[in-house]
């Protein structure tokens, strides 16, 4: 009982610690239309990834260098963890080099329906990269994506450094 | 207890704690090198991740009919039984009296089998380390009263990944758990050297789980965060599913007949390249005519989707894949369950609103199938769906916040 009593106080330390820099907005329902709502007209990056995946974390590598290269680049990352882990999402962003990026954290236990407002066809593999033309189009890429890919896509809407 | 009661204390759990794991534990990979957060705050969040209710409930009818479940509290595994389907559950016994940090998000979820009237358990122990975890099997003699203190499977002891257990027992008291294990990715990383996924180990137990021979390696290179799924033949004999890595990167799927002199066969071909984590192991369930019936899920470009097929000699010849679920609708995490010539498949979808389990059935072998059909729905979150059997009738068995745990039959 002792050690759950701990377990619990230490849960409640994380919550009630003071936010890091990056505000990390909850992902609910509704979410993402708000994200598309706010790049009427605009390409950015979406990029799906979590604290415990390995793969993510060379995704969020990846992803920070591009952003090095074209300074203009719209990146928006959603963390499938919880909000009780956002000071370590926030401190690996930071870490990542990504801390201006717009991030969120999976707020809701409902997963299902998050991912299904997303993209249906996203099944919660990991990292999961979404790339917006103007038009909203998409490409969807499971898995760590091509780097060249990536490069080529960017230069169409993006400049330089 | 009842099931109201499990949906008061799922209640109860969710309102202290508002937020589910997420079914996404990732895997380490050899040789990354990418900044990795204070070793403290990655043991911090694994923490967190631990001290979240768990709606991973198992089910297994018995000989008689009776239903027993295995379900996760806080860090103790509790096992219950019901002689009413589910309705009116027994007082739920704890397993384990020490606590242990129980595995129960995404393909984790405790087992139980009950054969002879000896109850089986086993689990996955999450260890210190982020996604590292230890083997554990406890068993009931007194018809699920007491559980012998629990035993670590693994004889492997590093901190790393021992996990996604799949346990059997067979008419003679055998005692199989097969699971996925990093030992070999843990020694190419302290030599140097690559080693691609991680690899499929075994164990068995002559004396009915008093003790464990020692570990047996199943194959290398398997994909690191899917379930392995366990059925045994007409012989008795345990053959393993999971999904492998084939080649240099596709994640497709692989049987083995664990009698020691076996070669691993390679059952899909859809060839998944993916540098990323499914979570989204198959099924698979051995008929008495010994014809076995496989189902997965793969995301490949050009094959994509769920899959069924079977196997009338052991491997040699597959039926042609067989696609079936809504890839529209997020169709997943796909169960089987062989009952003669009945065959029954369940999955989950989401309709946008509801996440829903739908079902479909076979009269003769697999050869042709009944239309799709929704069996169960709900509006919140929910564990995958599960097939069991009392030895004539085929259910679902499903465990959702919101309703609480549910046994559904499937029709004839």
């Amino acid at each position: 009982m002792m050690r759950q009593h701990l377990l619990a106080l230490a849960l409640l330390s994380v919550l009630i610690l003071p936010a890091a820099a990056q505000e990390l907005k909850p992902f609910v329902g509704g979410s993402i239309k708000e994200i598309t709502a706010a790049r009427q007209g605009k390409p950015f990056i979406l990029g799906m990834w979590s604290l415990t995946c390995a793969h993510c974390r060379e995704e969020l590598a990846l992803l920070s260098g591009l952003l090095k290269k074209h300074p203009d680049l719209d990146l928006v990352l959603v963390a499938t963890d919880t909000p009780e882990e956002g000071d370590a999402i926030s401190a690996r962003l930071q870490q990542s080099g990504l801390g201006g990026a717009q991030a969120w954290v999976f707020a809701d236990p409902f997963v299902e329906r998050l991912r299904f407002e997303i993209d249906p066809r996203w099944y919660g593999e990991l990292p999961r990269t979404y790339l917006y033309d103007p038009s909203h189009k998409v490409l969807a890429f499971s898995g760590k994506p091509d780097p060249r890919q990536l490069e080529q896509w960017l230069k169409k809407y993006f400049t330089r450094h | 207890m009842s099931n109201s009661t499990i949906a008061l204390f799922l209640a109860a759990t969710l309102a202290v704690c508002p937020v589910l794991a997420v079914d996404h534990a990732g895997h380490e990979k050899s040789g990354a090198a990418a900044p990795a957060a204070a070793p403290t705050d990655r043991e911090n969040v694994w923490k967190a991740k631990l001290a979240k209710p768990s709606l991973a409930l198992t089910t297994a009818f018995d000989g008689k009919g009776r239903l027993w479940l295995a379900s996760i509290r806080g860090r103790h595994l509790y096992v219950s039984h019901s002689d009413d389907k589910g309705t009116t559950l027994s007082a739920p016994v704890m397993v384990n009296a020490e606590p242990e940090d129980i595995l129960g998000d995404g393909e984790n979820r405790p087992k139980i089998v009950v054969r002879k009237g000896v109850v089986y358990v086993s689990y996955t122990k999450g260890l210190e380390k982020p996604m590292t975890g230890d083997i554990r099997f406890s068993r009931s003699l007194d018809g699920g009263r007491s559980f012998s203190a629990p035993l670590t499977v693994n004889d492997n002891r590093e901190i790393i990944s021992h996990r996604f257990e799949t346990l059997e027992v067979n008419d003679r008291g055998q005692v199989f758990l097969a699971w996925l294990d990093k030992r070999d990715l843990s020694a190419a990383i302290r030599k140097g050297e690559k080693y691609s996924g991680a690899a499929v180990y075994y164990a068995v137990s002559d004396d009915g789980g008093a003790s464990f021979q020692p570990n047996l390696k199943a194959a290398d290179h398997s994909c690191e965060c899917c379930r392995v799924a366990l059925a045994l033949d007409s012989d008795a004999t345990p053959v393993i599913f999971w999904r492998h890595i084939f080649g240099k990167n596709e994640r497709d799927h692989a049987m083995l007949r664990l009698d020691g002199k076996s070669s691993p066969i390679r059952v899909s071909y859809d060839r998944w390249e993916v540098d990323g984590c499914p979570h989204h192991g198959g099924a698979l369930s051995i008929a008495s005519d010994d014809v076995s019936h496989f189902v997965w899920f793969n995301n490949a470009p050009e094959r994509h989707g769920l899959f069924y097929a079977h196997s009338a000699d052991r491997g040699n010849r597959f039926s042609a894949p067989l696609n079936f679920g809504n890839f529209e609708a997020q169709a997943g995490h796909p169960h089987v369950l062989s009952l003669g010539k009945a065959v029954h498949v369940a999955w989950k979808e989401f309709d946008g609103q509801n996440s829903v389990i739908r079902g479909m059935s076979s009269a003769d072998g697999g050869k042709s199938w009944s239309p799709s059909r929704q069996l169960a729905a709900t509006t919140g979150a929910s564990d995958h769906p599960l097939l069991v059997a009392d030895g004539t009738q085929a259910y679902l068995s499903w465990n959702t916040a919101q309703e609480g745990f549910r046994l559904i039959g499937m029709g004839p």
